[in-house]
């Protein structure tokens, strides 16, 4: 109890107040900008945690992150331009509700049933976290091994690309991983004799490149997005009792689906809203409403993706292994202040783990008046000209990656991941499984090496306790999935429902 | 920027089999028979297969369909997603010389007019925005952003 005392004096310092205060505000305003998602908004986000106290540095990630993936759905809603990949799902959806007259609807059911989803997926945190990790702690490096594959190849089953490409740009990242002499053997390898090099690759400047300055770059390349109407709306939340009493069910399968999906290493919100929404459409009674501004679908995905951002911290606190992109710079953030990811986390640092759940039910709470006011100066803020917002963007690009190390080189490597980035994003290649790649191939690498030279060589052991042969099962699952279901299209000559 | 499936697979083909090469002549741990070499051998070897996979055309029918990029004219639109990458590569040459302000308002100033900004939004950006991002980082983050030739008053 005491703990749980401590934990609330932790949350309540002026510092962390301000932090959560000024990250929401942030986070909402950079999520619903088209094309700033929630991952960049939370990287860009990282040399200012540097100088806060590790719960405000938690706290504005957190914080962050919740209202951008809430705020992206603003702009899906009325421009029909995803402000974050997670709206993506249900932005046609959302869109026709706006054009049938309904986008206070549409909106508010955004905000009520993220800020839902969010509190679920934070009591699945608070309910789940100790249980694992009680279960973690007899893990040795067979289970992290097939733990961090698990979470690699989940990162492939993305909606919408080809799981081969994902596939090839999780090992591009691995390999990306490689460079440097962080390897258990402490052997500089492909560092082409640039001492620059030799730290390998940190991934603070690939996030920055990959999800901000390829941003960059496609502004340079497409028109400026329609301007957005001055419109007036009617009460946001007005009908949303009505509609969680209607549609309870699909609310909480959403709810639980993004909770799953989000402890699943390595899949995230984006993954989340599209398999809700497909599930909604699937088991709903009035399938054929979707499409036209039916808020069935918005209700469950909108929960979903929520759900599935707090309890994607779940693999990250426990085993360092990112849930998805967020959270992989998350993790980063947590060993910088101390607070190294793994079981004993929440036996020796129980008050910053309760803090932590604090600050996610808060988060979510304060969603709601404040995703309020966006809303309604939503139409001012979409209305700044993209000329004045991306040259900010570039500018805190270059800042920030030179601030995470003082290191004029991380600015050229920013830049060097802006066209990677750019490129495999128009080819087809999904840039989440790349950075995926790179965050966790160090840690990939030491459990496979470590686990080979325990066992001598032999493959056996990878697949004798009893933990490590479930983990092993999923993996090659999600590994085959794809194939078994390219056969399935040839061989019955139909397309599954994606 | 739209290149082939043939030929993003092949650079994978050719990347993977480079990797998995160069891996594979790292010196070995004495007296262990799993070494630096493993890991990259490993990777290697993966991306050429899904390298040569991917140039057959296998698996492309997952693919959503792409959705037209309405292209812009000329080969010179499409050199200008460079600009970009190039400004950050002019910040890491310049901005001990120059100094973070000036650098900052140069970069500002070149998004903007690239992206079609009127003068009068893009001069008072380079002005403002550099030293706005300055103050931040350097009073409030401490991070020791260059003076060069133009420090800041504060």
């Amino acid at each position: 109890m005491n703990e749980v005392i401590e934990a609330f004096r932790l949350v309540a310092a002026p510092d962390v107040i301000i932090a959560i205060v000024a990250s929401a505000i942030y986070g909402l305003v950079v999520g619903s900008l088209p094309g700033l998602s929630a991952t960049m908004a939370t990287a860009l986000l990282v040399p200012v945690t540097f100088w806060l106290s590790p719960i405000a540095a938690i706290a504005t990630i957190i914080t962050a992150s919740a209202m951008a993936i809430f705020s992206g759905d603003i702009p899906g809603c009325l421009l029909r331009i995803p402000g974050t990949p997670a709206s993506a799902a249900y932005t046609d959806e959302a869109y026709a509700m706006t054009r049938k007259g309904q986008p206070e609807v549409a909106l508010g059911a955004g905000l009520w049933f993220s800020a839902i989803g969010g509190i679920v997926g934070t009591l699945s945190l608070v309910l789940m976290a100790p249980l694992l990790a009680e279960m973690a702690l007899s893990f040795s490096t067979f289970e992290y091994f097939w733990l961090a594959f698990l979470g690699l190849m989940c990162a492939t089953l993305v909606a919408r690309s080809s799981p081969i490409k994902a596939i090839a740009s999780m090992l591009l990242g691995l390999l990306i991983a490689c460079i440097g002499m962080e390897n258990p053997a402490g052997t500089p390898r492909f560092t082409f004799g640039l001492t620059d090099l030799l730290g390998g690759i940190e991934p603070i400047p690939a996030l920055v490149g990959v999800f901000a300055v390829s941003e960059v770059m496609r502004a340079m390349a497409t028109p400026e997005p329609p301007k957005m109407p001055d419109r007036k709306f009617g009460s946001i939340l007005a009908g949303q009792w009505k509609l969680t009493k209607k549609y309870q069910w699909p609310m909480w399968r959403g709810n639980i689906v993004g909770v799953i999906i989000g402890v699943l290493p390595g899949a995230g919100a984006d993954m989340a809203a599209w398999v809700s929404y497909a599930m909604s459409k699937k088991f709903s009674k009035e399938p054929e409403k979707f499409g036209t501004g039916h808020p069935e679908g918005l209700v469950e995905a909108g929960a979903s993706n929520n759900a599935s951002l707090a309890s994607g911290w779940v693999p990250s606190l426990l085993f360092g292994i990112p849930g998805d992109t967020i959270t992989a710079i998350a993790i980063g953030v947590l060993y910088m202040k101390g607070l190294n990811p793994g079981p004993t986390l929440f036996t020796e640092n129980a008050r910053s783990m309760y803090a932590l759940y604090l600050i996610f039910i808060i988060a979510n709470i304060i969603m709601i008046p404040l995703g309020i006011v966006m809303i309604r100066i939503a139409s001012k803020v979409l209305r700044a000209p993209r000329a004045s917002i991306m040259p900010v963007i570039l500018l805190l690009c270059a800042v920030g990656a030179y601030a995470t190390g003082n290191n004029l080189f991380s600015v050229l490597l920013v830049g060097v991941f802006g066209i990677l980035g750019f490129v495999m994003e128009r080819n087809g290649y999904p840039v989440a499984a790349l950075v995926l790649g790179i965050v966790m191939g160090t840690m990939v690498e030491q459990n496979f090496i470590t686990s080979l030279i325990k066992s001598d060589g032999d493959v056996m052991p990878f697949f004798e306790r009893p933990v490590s042969a479930v983990l092993a099962a999923m993996t090659i699952g999600a590994l085959l999935w794809p194939l078994g279901v390219w056969i399935w299209n040839r061989t019955g000559g139909r397309r599954l429902p994606a | 920027m739209q290149l082939s499936d043939r030929v993003t697979g092949g650079v994978l083909v050719v990347l993977g089999g480079l990797a998995a090469w160069s891996g594979s002549r790292l010196p070995a741990v004495p007296g262990q028979d799993v070494g630096p070499a493993a890991f990259p051998l490993l990777i290697g070897s993966g991306l050429v297969i899904c390298g040569a996979l991917i140039a057959l055309g296998i698996g492309r029918s997952f693919e959503a369909p792409e959705e037209e990029v309405s292209a812009t004219g000329s080969r010179l639109s499409g050199l200008r997603v460079l600009i970009p990458p190039a400004l950050l590569l002019f910040y890491m040459l310049a901005s001990e010389p120059l100094g973070f302000l000036l650098t900052g308002a140069i970069i500002v100033f070149a998004v903007a007019v690239a992206l079609g900004a009127r003068m009068r939004l893009a001069v008072p950006l380079a002005v403002v925005a550099p030293a706005l991002v300055h103050l931040a980082f350097y009073k409030l983050l401490r991070v020791p952003l260059p003076d060069g030739v133009l420090p800041a008053p504060w």
